[in-house]
């Protein structure tokens, strides 16, 4: 990990975010944090102020290796890493232009003795629909919200009615319409 | 299980009175968790004491409906129409926001005594209130989480965070007892079963608190300290906050909505 | 001084690269992009994300003083996702690889701009109300359009933030409107926060098209779909007969509806007052500045005790 200045923003986290369950976790973004506990717990402020959620994954922005269609074909020939015990990654890939509020979705995981070992991989185990970009993520780099505390963590949010423009309703400045108290 | 018609008077006066001091705690301590906000050490931070404060008020909100329930009151007029001297909370929760270690243990001391408090009270015999009970309980699982974290984070940080640390636990230390001074309606509700045994909370908060000092290293003050008095007593600190908070609903006292 | 020629190797990058923009591909982290692309991205998204966070100060000036306990829970909510949206705007710009501390330093220092408009005071609580109504009114306009934008961060951030922004809209909408027909102070106090939001709104969407030397090519890269007038006229075409219908009425004479095009035409803007603040002598620019330094400097401490205790986790891991 690069060395950052001690008073910095921190090292980063990519945040993943599950919905509901049977959806796949998604890239929401990042977070700055000290420390992977810390991580998670920035990851629900800034990530899951608003419903839905059911899961946050972070992991260290320096363990994703990520890899665009463009560049595969650039590249020619992937080399991949050979030799070297198997480890479990974890494979997400984005797969249309569509405009969208995340980025690369979870596909499944890939066993390989390194990360562009691992795209290779997850592209055999996962070829349609054809990936945009791939990220693999070491399993063991990743960490993830407690399930038991789910409903703590990821409850509350959907309370807040007052910061969702639908408790707003229709504002007519014409009218003398009686706002909703929220 | 008793819902709100089924009170004595007596045991509605105390109801009102508990209410209106855990009501006025969330508010305070909410509003003063509220000034950090695009003033905190890190933009992700500014976000998460910016949620607890929107918890802390909404706990208010549920403390201070569930008292609407009882006896017809407004909210926003107890919230913005009463002196200093009206309000019921406890002396910890309106001094002023200090240092970032300051804050952060205030909440972790808070949250600790929350955390026990709320779940008895998810029990109480009250329906309502266990009800609201129950809802804060959800949203204090990530207060203490976060608290908790950064009492560690400061503890075993570096010697400036370790100090500024245990001068702001000297600091708090005498005010911490207050939280669970029983008020003088809450025997005659514990015995209602409505809220749960001062004696039996006070020991599980403390016994939460000590442990969670000793797992960061941190030595507690030492004992004995003067006692902060009852809950009607303030310091100028809350008129200084009162003065501000209230300022622009007094300016304009008979509008009909804001 | 001008520029090399683009080898022929890098101008079939370019024209394979505008292609791609123009089938509507998204541009993403690790694909070819001009260096020109990038640098004008970098400076764009990291003046929107410092917009977002110095945007916070106006506003969370009156969190204290918020006047009922449901406009204190919106108002920090509202406070709390520019911060959010801050957060969002640092991380795309972290993709093109400007860190989050350069960026800060940099705006800390003066080096950086942002938004011209967050430099005017917030003098009464109705400016809460009619930031939410006209700021963010025409940021939504301006960030609808940017939704569109071919870089891929940059797009989602948006979409997340257009998402958000609406309930901003709303409220402030629905505060200035509850004043319009409330008490005679709080009409008096509308009606002051009008008079002085209205032209710096405008102004916020950026000067004239004619004084944009930029727009031409970020609209070919798909940065910009529209121009500033343009988003200038949804913005007026929109806000300037529902003020009216709330019963307020324009600090501007020579406001009308031209029937002819069904646009209405404002009166000439004060640029000058514009290009002025935007230099960094608006009337509080230094205060603005000198918070977010304050902030920062305090914070510190915390920071290194975050990293501290980090280091010693892994060591002792």
């Amino acid at each position: 990990m690069a060395a950052a200045a001690p008073a910095g923003q921190g090292p980063r986290w990519e945040v993943f975010k599950q919905d509901a369950a049977g959806k796949p976790h998604q890239a929401v973004g990042s977070v700055h944090a000290a420390d992977p506990e810390h991580a998670l717990l920035m990851a629900r402020s800034v990530h899951a102020r608003r419903p839905a959620a059911v899961s946050l994954w972070v992991a260290p922005a320096d363990a994703v290796f990520a890899v665009t269609a463009e560049e595969l074909e650039a590249a020619g020939p992937w080399a991949v890493e050979d030799g070297g015990p198997n480890r479990r990654f974890l494979a997400f890939r984005k797969t249309s232009h569509r405009r969208a509020m995340t980025f690369v979705d979870h596909v499944g995981e890939v066993e390989a003795p390194g990360p562009r070992a691992a795209v290779a991989a997850a592209m055999v185990a996962f070829p349609e629909p054809p990936a945009l970009t791939w990220w693999v993520v070491p399993a063991d780099d990743v960490v993830a919200s407690p399930e038991e505390e789910a409903g703590a963590w990821f409850d509350p949010a959907r309370d807040k009615t007052y910061k969702q423009q639908s408790a707003y309703g229709l504002l007519a400045p014409g009218k003398r319409k009686r706002v909703e108290d929220g | 299980m008793s819902g709100s018609g089924d009170l004595d008077p007596t045991l509605r006066e105390a109801l009102i009175a508990r209410l209106t001091a855990m009501a006025d705690d969330e508010l305070i301590l909410g509003h003063r968790d509220s000034e950090w906000t695009g003033h905190a050490p890190l933009l992700e931070e500014d976000i998460a004491l910016a949620n607890i404060a929107q918890d802390e008020i909404g706990h208010a909100l549920l403390w201070l409906e569930a008292r609407t329930a009882l006896d017809g009151s407004d909210p926003d007029e107890l919230a913005f129409f009463r002196e200093a001297g009206a309000y019921r909370n406890v002396r910890m929760v309106e001094l002023p926001k200090g240092d970032w270690a300051f804050t952060l243990l205030r909440q972790f001391l808070f949250d600790a005594f929350e955390t026990e408090l709320l779940a008895r009270l998810a029990r109480s015999s009250h329906v309502p209130l266990a009800e609201a009970a129950a809802k804060a309980a959800k949203e204090e699982v990530f207060h203490l989480r976060h608290s908790g974290l950064w009492l560690e984070r400061l503890a075993r940080g570096t010697e400036e965070s370790r100090r500024r640390l245990l001068a702001a636990l000297e600091q708090l230390w005498p005010y911490l007892p207050q939280l669970w001074q029983p008020l003088p309606g809450d025997a005659a509700l514990a015995e209602a079963g409505v809220v749960p045994d001062p004696a039996e909370l006070e020991e599980a908060a403390r016994g939460r608190i000590m442990a969670a000092l000793a797992r960061a290293g941190v030595e507690p003050p030492a004992e004995a300290v003067p006692n902060p008095g009852g809950r009607e007593r303030h310091g100028e600190a809350l008129v200084t906050l009162l003065i501000d908070m209230q300022s622009v609903a007094r300016a304009d006292p008979g509008v009909e909505a804001w | 001084m001008s520029r090399p020629a683009p080898s022929l190797d890098e101008r079939e990058r370019l024209e394979a690269f505008e292609a791609r923009i123009a089938r509507g591909e998204k541009i993403e982290p690790g694909d070819w992009m001009p260096e020109a692309y990038r640098k004008q991205l970098v400076r764009m998204i990291g003046q929107h994300a410092h917009s977002e966070v110095v945007g916070m100060l106006p506003e969370g000036f009156w969190i204290t003083r918020a006047p009922s306990l449901r406009r204190k829970l919106i108002l920090i909510a509202k406070v709390q996702d520019e911060a959010g949206h801050g957060q969002y705007l640092y991380h795309a710009a972290e993709t093109l690889g400007a860190g989050r501390d350069e960026l800060i330093d940099a705006l800390l220092a003066g080096r950086a701009k942002y938004s011209s408009v967050f430099n005017y005071p917030t003098l009464t609580w109705a400016d809460v109300g009619m930031i939410g109504w006209l700021v963010d009114g025409a940021a939504i306009r301006n960030q609808l359009m940017l939704a569109q934008c071919s870089y891929g961060p940059y797009s989602r951030a948006m979409v997340r933030i257009c998402a958000e922004e609406t309930f901003h809209h709303k409220q402030g909408k629905e505060m200035v409107m509850t004043y319009a027909r409330g008490s005679a102070h709080q009409r008096a106090m509308a009606q002051d926060a009008l008079d002085r939001w209205w032209w710096p709104s405008l102004m916020m969407l950026g000067p004239h098209d004619s004084d944009s030397p930029n727009t031409p090519q970020l609209v070919r890269w798909g940065i910009k779909t529209k121009t500033n007038d343009e988003v200038r006229q949804e913005f007026l075409d929109e806000h300037a007969p529902e003020l009216m219908e709330a019963g307020l009425g324009l600090p501007d004479p020579a406001l009308r509806f031209d029937e002819a095009s069904g646009h209405w035409a404002h009166g000439p803007i004060h640029w000058d007052e514009f290009w002025n603040v935007v230099k960094g002598n608006g009337p509080l620019n230094a205060e603005r500045l000198a918070a977010r330094r304050q902030a920062h400097e305090d914070g510190a401490w915390v920071r290194e005790a975050m990293a501290a205790y980090a280091t010693r986790e892994r060591e002792t891991a």
